[in-house]
């Protein structure tokens, strides 16, 4: 577990205050609302909103929209790879059928 | 530690590995501790030299060093983890959204539910993004009166809910009130935002308002003006009775202390009543001969200084 203090440390040119803001905006939020733990994803997290902001230099507006985008394609590649699990562990013959029945219909759209 | 290597051994960062070698033993030749008994500068020179070439004199380090995998002290420099890289666990799941997957699921009729919101996972699958929410504005029109003396009103909003509003007294034209979390929802952790209300004020017949003054024009009769009266004066606060003292103009100003705008800390306005002398709609042989009589003995010139001064 981290404290805010260990984020602040460990990611470069993040402030208390900015970190807050970000908290605040409910861009990063903590495992406990009442008290400051965090984790190694949402130090993550923080490098990767102060990469928007300073490397990419998207304005403070544009950064939740960002958030939210990346928030829903990894909520789409966690389902995606929940039913490529479940399809790996069929019997050797349905998975086959999966397979075709994909490529099928994968070419079909092309 | 210094932070440039080839700085401390003297050598230009493209220098050949023969070329850092070479630099090294002239280093080490003056800056020996044993050509140097006691010379402490030396010795601590020649640590930095040789931590220097055990990183630049071993071509791996030296790749390393130039790509800042290793600093100066030959440490591993700690990498730049991704968001990505824990985006997909447990750690992140509170972030991750299956907002709008609904239409995903319904291609299906079997598995259809399994996504989005409504899916098992839901709780933990829902959409987790978090934003305040705007603030909303709206404009409240309000009776003078009620501006001076303060209200509660409810504004009608646009999706059928009511808002109430606690008008302050003595609230001014185009005054700005916030509502505190009255606004639009936010989404998920981020609270709602504020309602922020204009507010503008009916205009009275009778009542202006100047700061935290009111000011009043109350006709008087001529003979009022003459010989003085008492008579009666609207307030904000109702009616009242003033003392109108012989010989008023028009014009004059009679102040009610404290008949006002109760100010913030106790600083109330007063009430300014503007006397302006009215003659009787209908002016009879009375009141002719009286002026006729007037004007022989006791005429007057109130123009003299309009001519002077134009």
């Amino acid at each position: 577990m981290l404290t805010e203090r260990d984020i602040i440390k460990r990611v470069q040119h993040l402030t208390v205050t900015r970190f807050r803001v970000w908290v605040r905006q409910g861009w990063i939020q903590p495992l406990a609302k009442t008290e400051q733990a965090f984790t190694e994803a949402d130090m993550a997290r923080a490098a990767l909103i102060r990469d928007l902001e300073d490397e990419l230099g998207f304005d403070e507006d544009q950064v939740p929209v960002l958030l939210n985008l990346i928030d829903q394609i990894h909520g789409l590649r966690v389902e995606l790879k929940t039913i490529l699990e479940v399809l790996d562990d069929l019997p050797e013959e349905m998975r086959a059928t999966v397979k075709m029945r994909i490529e099928r219909r994968k070419g079909r759209r092309r | 530690m210094a932070d440039d290597l080839y700085s401390v051994l003297g050598v230009a960062r493209n220098a050949s590995a023969e070329d850092i070698a070479k630099a090294y033993r002239k280093l080490a030749k003056t800056l020996h501790p044993d050509l140097n008994p006691g010379d402490k500068a030396a010795e601590d020179k020649f640590k930095q030299v040789t931590a220097a070439y055990d990183i630049l004199g071993d071509a791996d380090k030296r790749r390393r060093y130039d790509l800042g995998e290793i600093d100066a002290s030959g440490q591993e420099r700690p990498q730049q983890r991704y968001y990505r890289e824990y985006a997909g666990g447990e750690d992140a799941a509170r972030y991750r959204s299956t907002a709008g997957f609904e239409d995903i699921g319904a291609f299906s009729d079997l598995f259809g539910d399994l996504f989005g919101e409504g899916g098992p996972r839901g709780a933990r699958a829902g959409h987790r993004f978090s934003m305040r929410g705007q603030d909303a504005q709206y404009r409240l029109e309000i009776d003078f009166l009620e501006a001076v003396n303060g209200a509660k009103k409810r504004i009608t909003l646009p999706d059928g809910g009511t808002l109430d509003v606690t008008i302050p007294a003595g609230v001014a034209e185009g005054q700005v009130m916030r509502l505190k979390g009255k606004g639009m929802p936010g989404m998920g952790e981020g609270g709602p935002g504020d309602a922020l209300v204009e507010v503008l004020v009916r205009p009275h017949p009778v009542f202006e308002r100047d700061g935290n003054d009111i000011v009043v024009e109350v006709p008087i009769t001529v003979d009022e003006a003459v010989l003085g009266a008492k008579i009666e004066v609207p307030t904000i606060g109702g009616r009242v009775f003033a003392t109108v003292p012989p010989g008023s103009n028009t014009g004059k100003t009679l102040r009610l202390k404290g008949r006002g705008i109760k100010g913030k800390g106790g600083n109330h306005g007063d009430q300014l009543v503007k006397l302006t002398v009215v003659l009787p709609d209908r002016v009879d042989d009375n009141l002719k001969k009286l002026a006729e009589e007037w004007r022989e003995k006791h005429a007057y010139d109130p123009r003299r200084k309009l001519r002077e001064q134009a």
